[in-house]
């Protein structure tokens, strides 16, 4: 018994110790990436490989879970050279020590508004390859084959559309990256710039006069019955796949589902209300690299030279429609209608503020926008309470 | 021959000790390099010493309820005193040596085109080259300026001259390389076509224990996590340092903070209490019922009844998620159709709670029934016949022989059960998620929260991003409630006295 416990024991030892230690290590790249870019890059890889003689390896991780692993591993010295990641980590990133800036070969080659995003105290932090944003997506066969331009339309429709018990519009509830545009769309803000142009997480403009009234128009929908209360994602998703509903509030990720369920469906940016566009954020995809790389010049030299170009942007582009953010290739994926309506809402789009104060505004938001959508409380005392504990939670930790 | 395989295994198992202490001293964890290495002695002195024996088979358990059980309590208690958390994960030398390496640009620097050479001793030599063609050649971090036919030219003429592949594939040499330039500044790699001027922005200082901002001599000393100067401004990336109780005085000073900790420790109780009477109630009456000797199909009603319990309950969770949604639920579809009003089930605070309390209905019931139809058949039938034969009513039977004796044997894991459901994560995590949000609460804070989940709250989703030293400090708090709880339920049910003497 005894012995079989040893040698069991030590099984395990062993076992947990010769397990290929994937770690950055002078003089081969490593690269975390998602399911959907792993392939295009492993492509990438060989012809690295062929051309220099320098192994890359690809390890595949599902793309939420790059920046918590990353703050967990690459402190130890076991993490990636490289990253795939959204702009809108590079605010808990950057404070972490976690990535580096880049030295970008070709500015020119990239869409200004994917470079912004990316960057950081005057320094690019990462490599765009595709832009998001979301806009409307409408169902034809109930919004006709252009679809609302204006909210004003699209309440009309959806008091007709009630009677059916259908609605003219759907949005993942709560979410404040779905609703920011109703705040938006009278002048509502996150974060004021400051003299120098810079974020400044002190201003917070999520309660100011436009902001609340964008959130009362918001609730008025509810009330209305033209927006479904209080739907997540999947919820939502099925209203409209099975023709409930005639409009829906989201992005370019979710043109498989619709597709699938066979829907004929137009993308647009969101209506107007007031004459004003509700204005959501711009999004960014790019590569970073790690602070604890062994290869920094090497990740750098790997990047420039082989991902930011034609063929490795349309491949991306082939593994996961997205617009992209690398203008040489931006002609030819830019014929896609879905991809042109995407792009044509990443125009009235506001980058996302990447500083890590935004950590202190979407639980507070997202509480904000609980409380309303569940009738618990008017949107004004709500969206006001939340701006208060967003500053003080910001004061607290002193970002 | 039983001897040698029991020194083979020992040394084998100090090989592996070995092994492991050398991983652990390379990535620097003195901590549990110094637990391994009392380890691996007792380990040693247990098996050589004859004395040693009966530990033989003690050691391995205590050896893993040090690394299991005490480790992270020791490891939580120290995280509790520090500000790990976003902003602050790196170590101190790690930052130093990060803020060390940060080169600036220099604004109107010139780029320094360049080749590489490669003596036979394998040292690099570099000719740089800049817009003016004025040549510089750089030699073990020396720069000498080179003239129009310099001698030194002929001689590199000898070396092997790096091709572009050659170039690419040193790069981290050619990276490391770093040339005196002037007093302060350093000529440097910028790209694999280029070498600049860099200045080195900070410098650290081991005495002081400070950085010190060459261009401004501004001097950064470490205050609570960072590096700050004077003024008061920060340099990040901060690092990980002990605060005290800063973390308790955030929890416990601040009305915001516990306010929704009073309110989630009170629904905790309720919920625990909640869950456990619920199906015991369901599952002593279920019991009862399959115990009924005339009750026909009784296996077909058990096996069936014990269904939900088989289903995992992830599974069944996310189906009464589904189940519960107020637009498309089922549910409220049929109460739509019958009584034509519907619940805000996920919504409303109370019917969120009662959504929880259903749900765990559903979850525990097929438990409670087990361990009650276990329990009644330990119970001998001449009791009941000596009853009825003094008159007693079933209801009589019911009070003063079937739930006394039940107690004996099932009251101890209702203890258990209510220790379990006060740490319930999963069922509050995947139904609620702990929402609906509490008005006010400046941290992530729901009504449906029990400690364990708002913990996991603090930790993974509070403002300041990832906060582990706060969620430390509150796993301490929950710990010493639980440890009380569990204490006077142990007292005052007497459950494990009960259970030495009946059992």
């Amino acid at each position: 018994m005894k012995r079989i416990a040893t040698i069991f024991f030590l099984l395990v030892l062993v076992m947990s110790l010769s397990l290929p230690t994937m770690a950055s290590v002078p003089g081969e790249l490593l690269i975390w990436s998602d399911g959907e870019r792993a392939p295009v890059l492993a492509g990438v890889a060989k012809e690295f490989v062929i051309e220099y003689g320098i192994t890359v390896r690809i390890q595949e991780l599902p793309f939420g879970d790059i920046r918590d692993n990353l703050a967990i591993v690459a402190p130890t010295g076991e993490g990636p050279d490289i990253i795939v990641g959204a702009h809108d980590w590079l605010g808990q990133l950057i404070t972490d020590g976690l990535i580096e800036p880049i030295e970008l070969a070709d500015e020119s080659a990239f869409l200004q508004s994917g470079l912004d995003a990316f960057t950081w105290g005057g320094k690019y932090y990462g490599i765009p390859y595709a832009i998001e944003a979301i806009g409307l997506i409408y169902n034809k066969d109930l919004a006709g084959d252009e679809g609302p331009e204006t909210f004003e339309e699209l309440i009309e429709l959806g008091k007709e559309l009630r009677e059916e018990g259908k609605y003219a519009l759907v949005m993942p509830q709560p979410d404040p990256y779905h609703t920011f545009p109703f705040f938006s769309i009278l002048g509502g803000y996150v974060f004021g710039l400051d003299a120098d142009g810079v974020l400044d997480p002190l201003d917070v403009g999520l309660a100011n006069d436009g902001a609340v009234e964008g959130f009362e128009f918001f609730e008025y929908l509810l009330d209305e019955r033209i927006l479904a209360r209080a739907t997540p994602y999947d919820t939502m998703m099925s209203l409209f796949q099975n023709g409930n509903a005639a409009g829906m509030i989201t992005g370019p990720w979710a043109f498989g589902d619709v597709r699938s369920a066979g829907i004929n469906y137009g993308f647009k940016q969101i209506p107007s209300y007031q004459g004003q566009y509700g204005r959501p954020f711009l999004g960014a995809q790019g590569f970073m690299v790690s602070s604890f790389s062994e290869n920094k010049m090497l990740a750098n030299l790997f990047l420039n030279e082989f991902v930011a170009t034609k063929d490795t942007m349309l491949a991306i582009y082939e593994g996961d429609p997205r617009p992209t953010a690398f203008l040489p290739a931006a002609d030819i994926i830019n014929e896609d209608p879905d991809m042109r309506g995407v792009m044509e809402s990443a125009a009235e789009g506001i980058p996302m503020p990447a500083i890590p104060a935004m950590n202190a505004v979407w639980t507070a938001w997202s509480d904000a926008l609980e409380l309303v959508i569940n009738e618990q409380s008017a949107p004004r005392p709500a969206i006001e309470n939340a701006v208060q504990l967003i500053i003080q939670t910001i004061k607290d930790s002193g970002y | 021959m039983g001897k040698m395989i029991k020194y083979m295994i020992l040394g084998i198992l100090n090989v592996a000790f070995l092994w492991v202490a050398l991983f652990l001293l390379s990535s620097q964890a003195y901590f549990v390099f110094v637990l391994l290495l009392l380890g691996a002695l007792l380990a040693n002195l247990v098996f050589l010493a004859p004395k040693g024996y009966p530990y033989r088979y003690l050691l391995p358990a205590a050896f893993f309820m040090v690394v299991m059980v005490v480790y992270p309590i020791v490891y939580t208690v120290y995280i509790s005193v520090t500000n790990y958390g976003t902003g602050n994960i790196l170590h101190k030398e790690q930052v130093i040596a990060q803020l060390e390496d940060r080169y600036v640009l220099e604004p109107d620097a010139e780029d320094y085109a360049f080749q590489a050479y490669r003596d036979d001793r394998g040292d690099l030599w570099l000719l740089f080259t800049d817009s003016r063609g004025e040549r510089l050649l750089g030699y073990r971090g020396q720069l000498t300026s080179l003239q129009e036919q310099d001698p030194l030219l002929e001689q590199l003429a000898d070396f092997a001259e790096l091709t572009r592949v050659d170039l690419v594939r040193a790069t981290n040499e050619l990276s490391g390389q770093s040339f005196a330039y002037d007093h302060t500044h350093e000529l440097r790699m910028r790209n694999i076509n280029s070498f600049s001027v860099y200045l080195q922005q900070y410098s650290y200082d081991r005495e002081n224990d400070a950085l010190i901002e060459s261009e401004t001599g501004t001097i950064y000393t470490p205050v609570g996590g960072y590096f700050q100067d004077p003024d008061g401004t920060r340099l990040t990336p901060g690092f990980r340092a002990v605060v005290g109780i800063n973390n308790f005085r955030r929890l416990f000073g601040n009305p915001q903070i516990t306010g929704p900790f009073v309110r989630v420790f009170i629904w905790t109780i309720q919920w625990a209490l909640l869950s456990v009477a619920t199906t015991f109630v369901v599952g002593l009456f279920l019991a009862i019922l399959l115990n009924d000797p005339y009750l026909r199909l009784r296996k077909v009603y058990r096996s069936l009844l014990i269904l939900p319990y088989a289903i995992p309950a992830f599974i069944s969770a996310l189906i009464w998620r589904g189940l519960f949604n107020t637009e498309l639920g089922v549910i409220n579809q049929i109460l739509q159709a019958t009584i034509g009003s519907s619940v805000p089930w996920l919504q409303d605070p109370l019917w969120a709670k009662v959504a929880l309390v259903i749900l765990n209905l559903w979850l525990g019931f097929p438990y409670m029934m087990i361990i009650c139809l276990g329990a009644l058949q330990s119970i001998g039938a001449e009791m009941y016949e000596a009853a009825v034969v003094d008159g007693a009513s079933s209801w009589q039977q019911f009070r003063h022989i079937t739930v006394p004796l039940l107690m004996v044997s099932v009251a101890p894991l209702l203890v258990s059960s209510f220790a379990f459901n006060f740490n319930n994560f999963s069922v509050i995590y995947l139904l609620t998620r702990g929402r609906p949000p509490i008005v006010g609460a400046q941290t992530p804070a729901g009504h449906t929260d029990i400690l364990i989940s708002y913990t996991y709250r603090l930790a993974f989703e509070s403002g300041r991003g990832i906060d582990y030293g706060l969620a430390s400090s509150v796993t301490l708090v929950i710990f010493l409630i639980t440890g009380a709880i569990t204490f006077f339920n142990f007292r005052f049910t007497g459950a494990l006295e009960d259970v030495n003497k009946n059992v």
